[in-house]
């Protein structure tokens, strides 16, 4: 009994409307990806309680998009008893030790120079591929790199605080239409950068 | 909701704990919104939090021809759960048929409070009237039920 006693003391409440809130979550991830580069805050209405080592929107993210069918792979930070209590159950969502069976990853930016074994998809599902939720301390303070593609009318300039490696990483495996998408978090915002997006790495033409 | 394998350390008192636990989750679960009125102001009686607020839902029943047949769908029913936590710790879960979302908190709560060291209290003030009332209320209606059963073995057919 001790191990469910444990893990019962560190359950805590998530969204205060569960329907409203995560739909809320749900159209900010969506207006994310849709508009790549710019972006979306989420209310503090709309924020869940605060869980030890996630950020707001990281949170609110989880909440939204992760249920039963959605097995989750933590970096080792996230990987905590809090947080890895509450997701399995508010969300329902398996979590996985290997990769290659998640469909979405919580990674932190020390994870970010090997993106290996994450499924990309396959060109008859190019849907089936993993999600990434990067948190960073901020979404400012980088070097800028101009963004285009879909959702994107001429340039989106965004300066990120990620290293070369990351975007190395995110160029050997896209493979459109296979590939990865991905959020940033900071705080209680959240960014969006498909994998349809271009990241112009040479600096402004 | 618990995982089996936490179950192991010392697998007599928790089975024991596990089964006892089954069984009041079990008479809560049949009880009627009226059955726990009366507890409600000791039952609310002590500082807790709402894990997961009330929320009604579906859940599909599986049944088996016979008993033992294959299994075949019966239908959708509505479910109200609930997960409640006291100021010490203890968490108490209910699923109850319906849409009762005042009765999954009470049930939730009872649970939690059966839990703690007051466990003697609530099963004597709480639990097992409700057993007997359900188990009364039980055979009254196996009796009615049995009274109207016919017996084909009368039926003769009218050969010589």
């Amino acid at each position: 009994m001790d191990a469910v006693t444990a893990s019962a003391t560190l359950l805590q409440p998530a969204f205060a409307d569960p329907v409203l809130d995560s739909q809320r979550s749900f159209r900010a991830a969506l207006k994310a990806l849709a508009g790549p580069g710019v972006a979306q805050s989420l209310l503090s209405a709309q924020i869940p309680p605060h869980l030890e080592g996630l950020a707001p929107a990281s949170h609110a993210l989880c909440l939204a998009l992760l249920d039963v069918d959605t097995p989750l792979w933590l970096a080792p930070k996230f990987d905590t008893q809090a947080i890895r209590a509450n997701l399995t159950f508010h969300c329902g969502c398996p979590i996985v030790g290997d990769r290659q069976n998640a469909r979405f990853a919580l990674l932190d930016d020390s994870q970010l120079h090997d993106l290996s074994g994450f499924d990309l998809g396959n060109d008859r599902y190019p849907d089936q591929s993993c999600t990434l939720l990067i948190q960073l301390p901020s979404l400012q303070g980088g070097r800028q790199l101009a963004w285009q593609g879909p959702g994107i009318e001429s340039r989106n300039h965004v300066s990120l605080p990620l290293q070369e490696a990351f975007w190395e990483e995110r160029n050997s495996r896209n493979d459109f239409p296979r590939g990865i998408d991905v959020f940033f978090v900071a705080g209680s915002e959240l960014m969006g950068l498909p994998r349809s997006t271009q990241v112009l790495l040479k600096g402004a033409q | 909701m618990t995982a089996p394998s936490a179950f192991t350390p010392t697998p007599d008192a928790s089975t024991e704990d596990h089964a006892a636990r089954q069984h009041w989750i079990g008479v809560l679960s049949r009880t009627r919104r009226a059955d726990l009125l009366p507890h409600e102001d000791a039952l609310r009686d002590a500082e807790y939090q709402l894990i997961r607020a009330p929320e009604i839902g579906m859940t599909l029943v599986r049944g088996r021809m016979g008993g033992s047949g294959a299994p075949f769908n019966v239908g959708e029913m509505s479910v109200t759960r609930c997960v409640v936590r006291l100021a010490d710790g203890r968490t108490g879960y209910s699923y109850l048929a319906g849409r009762d979302k005042a009765h999954a908190e009470l049930a939730a709560l009872a649970d939690a409070h059966l839990q703690g060291p007051q466990q003697a209290h609530w099963l004597g003030e709480l639990i097992e009237p409700l057993a007997q009332a359900q188990a009364v209320r039980r055979s009254q209606q196996q009796a009615e039920t049995a009274a109207t059963k016919v017996d084909f073995f009368t039926l003769v057919r009218g050969e010589n």
